[in-house]
């Protein structure tokens, strides 16, 4: 089963290069030549990708969730089958070449760097862990979808203002849509974070016994989770609205951002197993 | 092919000739019945503000282009018209030309999709005068499929061209669903009257309009089914719209930024669209520098305006491409109306159903009766056929014009459904 993953491993970056130059072939010509030929290769993608997943956590009898590059790859995967979901939702097929080249870097760095790992410490073959990570995964891919249409929304509101009605006022859809994408990703990030951040309450004091509320990443995740929490409530209690909001989630992601980096390679704590 | 056209248009004469010749359908039915009491035996007249054209196959041999253009001009007393102001086409060019209205890319705005309706009216006319016979009913038909597909397969029709549509579009930038807003409209002249139609074509909620006469105001309201506002009072209204679209020919500015400011606070920094349309301008230029309050005046929908125009001009060759399509695929079957290539498709098209029904049959049959079988049925075939094929060969020797050949071979084409057959076999 080895060459199979080792071939895999080098075909999903090109996979996604592929799906990638497709939704920008299409995005900077306008043409819709590829109208459907794009969805058919987005879902060959993450065909691919899930029957990979699936293959490692066979072969290697754990999740793949035990490394940095394990963890980018079920970062890829989650990004752009959100943006499938959405995509298959809302019928907005303009917006893709933005969230797909996040999941095309993840999953290079991924496959560059990914080494075959059989001995994992026993507790990350746990299947609760398993719950945790994907959940906080699904959930940190929601923030980053939000926060990719909170920079659009930005980028089309600013060039509305500014009178420039170049190839961003040409493909991107309206402002309000953008706030709206943007919004409900967010939520669905803020759920999903909701149930990563739930599981960890319970089943890591149980776990690890040197286990602190202080961890670093406890902290960022809940930052996190808290400042998500605020913008939501706001939203629904319609205080703040398009550019507070989604400067909120851009802001949100980037702290997620900086707090995984902080935690997994700064800090060291309970939480880091690589 | 023997079909003439003359045109009058945007590139032969000015707007003052044009009008002047413009024809409603009541003068257009009167015509028709003119040119066909001795001129033209059939063909179609399309008048609109921008060109009037007369297609037709002459009644007789006589018939020339100036002959066509004394009988408009005579028709509407407009001397001041001269042959250099009309195109004249003949066969294949007419066709060409036609297909060149219907795709829209001979308008003043290239791409205008109403000029492909305007030809559907035009055949329609036409056609309830008796006036499109089996001919013309073929050329307007293929010319009705290339407008059809200049517009379906390229995009020579998107895009706003106009600065009214250009204000909708990009208002629809901003907002989704214009269900759900509200606009006022400030001015009652022509263009407000256009941007009003074209926020009521894209389903606002509730229009308004407001004018400095307040009759006027109250008539596009009524007219337009919306409500109006009077004068001095609409700014007090202005937190109420989210779409505010300006197009008076006030001197000074009506709008302030004050006064979008105030509005704005009221309505809690909801977004506003102002679209000032005017020249000189009616809203505050400033005004932009508010959030969420997106202004945009006759400069910048300008520009969206031109990068249209460029786009549809881009589309040109495609649009050609498909009038080559269209000319050829009717000039293929037009050239198979002659007596010789019918006869072969008459034979031929018997002959098929002869030997698929003896094929079908030929087991309920012994091996001796097969081969009388066979004489049987082709001398059955031969007689069917030999009075059509003496008729047909009799068309072209009669000398009663190529048209009228044209038309019986057609229709015999038709009767039998050679050409259905022929296309039928090109599919599979």
């Amino acid at each position: 089963m080895k060459p199979v993953i080792i071939f895999l491993n080098i075909l999903l970056p090109i996979l996604y290069f592929g799906t990638l130059s497709v939704y920008f072939y299409d995005f900077m010509r306008g043409e819709k030549k590829f109208f459907n030929a794009k969805r058919v290769l987005i879902f060959i993608t993450l065909f691919v990708h899930i029957i990979y997943l699936f293959l490692r956590t066979s072969e290697f009898s754990h999740p793949p969730i035990t490394n940095v590059f394990e963890i980018f790859t079920v970062l890829a995967f989650a990004i752009t089958f959100s943006y499938f979901v959405l995509e298959l939702v809302t019928d907005i097929r303009g917006t893709g070449p933005f969230i797909i080249i996040i999941s095309f870097i993840f999953q290079l760095i991924s496959s560059l760097f990914i080494q075959e790992q059989v001995v994992v410490k026993e507790v990350l073959k746990n299947n609760l862990l398993g719950s945790h990570v994907i959940s906080a995964l699904l959930g940190y891919s929601g923030f980053t979808i939000s926060a990719v249409y909170g920079f659009l929304y930005l980028t089309l509101y600013k060039d509305l203002k500014k009178n420039r009605f170049g190839l961003i006022f040409n493909r991107l859809p309206n402002l309000e849509v953008l706030e709206r994408l943007s919004f409900y990703s967010a939520i669905i990030g803020f759920i999903l974070l909701s149930i990563a951040i739930i599981i960890g309450i319970i089943w890591l004091p149980k776990a690890f016994p040197d286990f602190s509320y202080l961890d670093p990443k406890l902290i960022g995740s809940g930052l996190v989770w808290l400042l998500y929490g605020i913008g939501i409530l706001s939203k629904l209690l319609s205080k703040w609205k398009g550019k507070k909001l989604v400067l909120l989630s851009i802001t949100g992601f980037l702290l997620a951002l900086l707090s995984t980096i902080a935690s997994n390679f700064l800090a060291h704590s309970f939480h880091s197993f690589y | 092919m023997n079909l003439f056209a003359i045109s009058i248009n945007h590139r032969t004469a000015p707007v003052e000739l044009r009008e002047s010749l413009f024809l409603s359908e009541e003068e257009v039915r009167s015509l028709i019945d003119k040119a066909k009491s001795g001129l033209l035996k059939e063909g179609l007249i399309l008048s609109t503000c921008n060109r009037t054209e007369l297609y037709g196959i002459p009644a007789d041999s006589s018939l020339n282009h100036p002959l066509l253009q004394k009988f408009i001009v005579e028709n509407k007393n407009t001397l001041k018209i001269s042959e250099e102001n009309f195109q004249s086409f003949i066969s294949r060019e007419s066709l060409e030309h036609l297909f060149r209205v219907a795709t829209g890319i001979d308008s003043l705005l290239i791409g205008d999709n109403q000029v492909y309706k305007q030809v559907k009216d035009a055949f329609r006319i036409s056609e309830e005068m008796q006036f499109a016979g089996f001919l013309m009913k073929r050329v307007f038909n293929a010319a009705l499929k290339a407008g059809k597909r200049a517009i379906t397969e390229t995009a020579i029709s998107e895009g706003a061209v106009t600065v009214a549509y250009a204000a909708v579009q990009l208002v629809e930038k901003i907002f989704s669903n214009l269900s759900k807003k509200s606009a006022l409209v400030i001015g009652a002249g022509e263009t407000g009257e256009i941007a009003a139609k074209h926020l009521i074509d894209r389903g606002i909620h509730r229009l308004t309009i407001t004018n400095r006469t307040p009759d006027k105001a109250e008539k596009l309201a009524i007219k337009l089914d919306s409500s109006f506002l009077t004068f001095d009072q609409f700014k007090n209204h202005l937190h109420n719209f989210d779409i505010i679209v300006s197009a008076t020919s006030a001197e000074d500015i009506l709008i302030s930024k004050k006064d979008v400011e105030a509005a704005m606070k009221k309505r809690d920094f909801a977004s506003m669209v102002l679209m000032d349309i005017a020249v000189p301008r009616d809203i505050d230029p400033h005004s932009k520098q508010i959030d969420y309050v997106f202004y945009h005046d006759i400069d910048s929908l300008n520009i969206i305006v031109e990068q249209n125009l460029s786009k549809r001009k881009a589309e040109i060759p495609k649009v050609q491409k498909i009038i080559d399509e269209e000319l050829d695929s009717f000039f293929e079957w037009y050239n198979s109306l002659q007596s010789a290539p019918t006869i072969k498709n008459l034979r031929d098209h018997f002959e098929a159903i002869r030997t698929e029904e003896v094929e079908k049959n030929i087991n309920k049959f012994s091996t001796e009766d097969r081969e009388k079988l066979e004489i049987v049925t082709k001398r059955i075939i031969n007689k069917i056929l030999h009075h059509p094929t003496t008729e047909l060969r009799k068309v072209n020797e009669s000398g009663t014009g190529a048209e009228d050949a044209v038309t019986k071979i057609g229709i015999i084409r038709s009767l039998f459904g050679i050409d259905k057959n022929k296309s039928d076999e090109e599919e599979k």
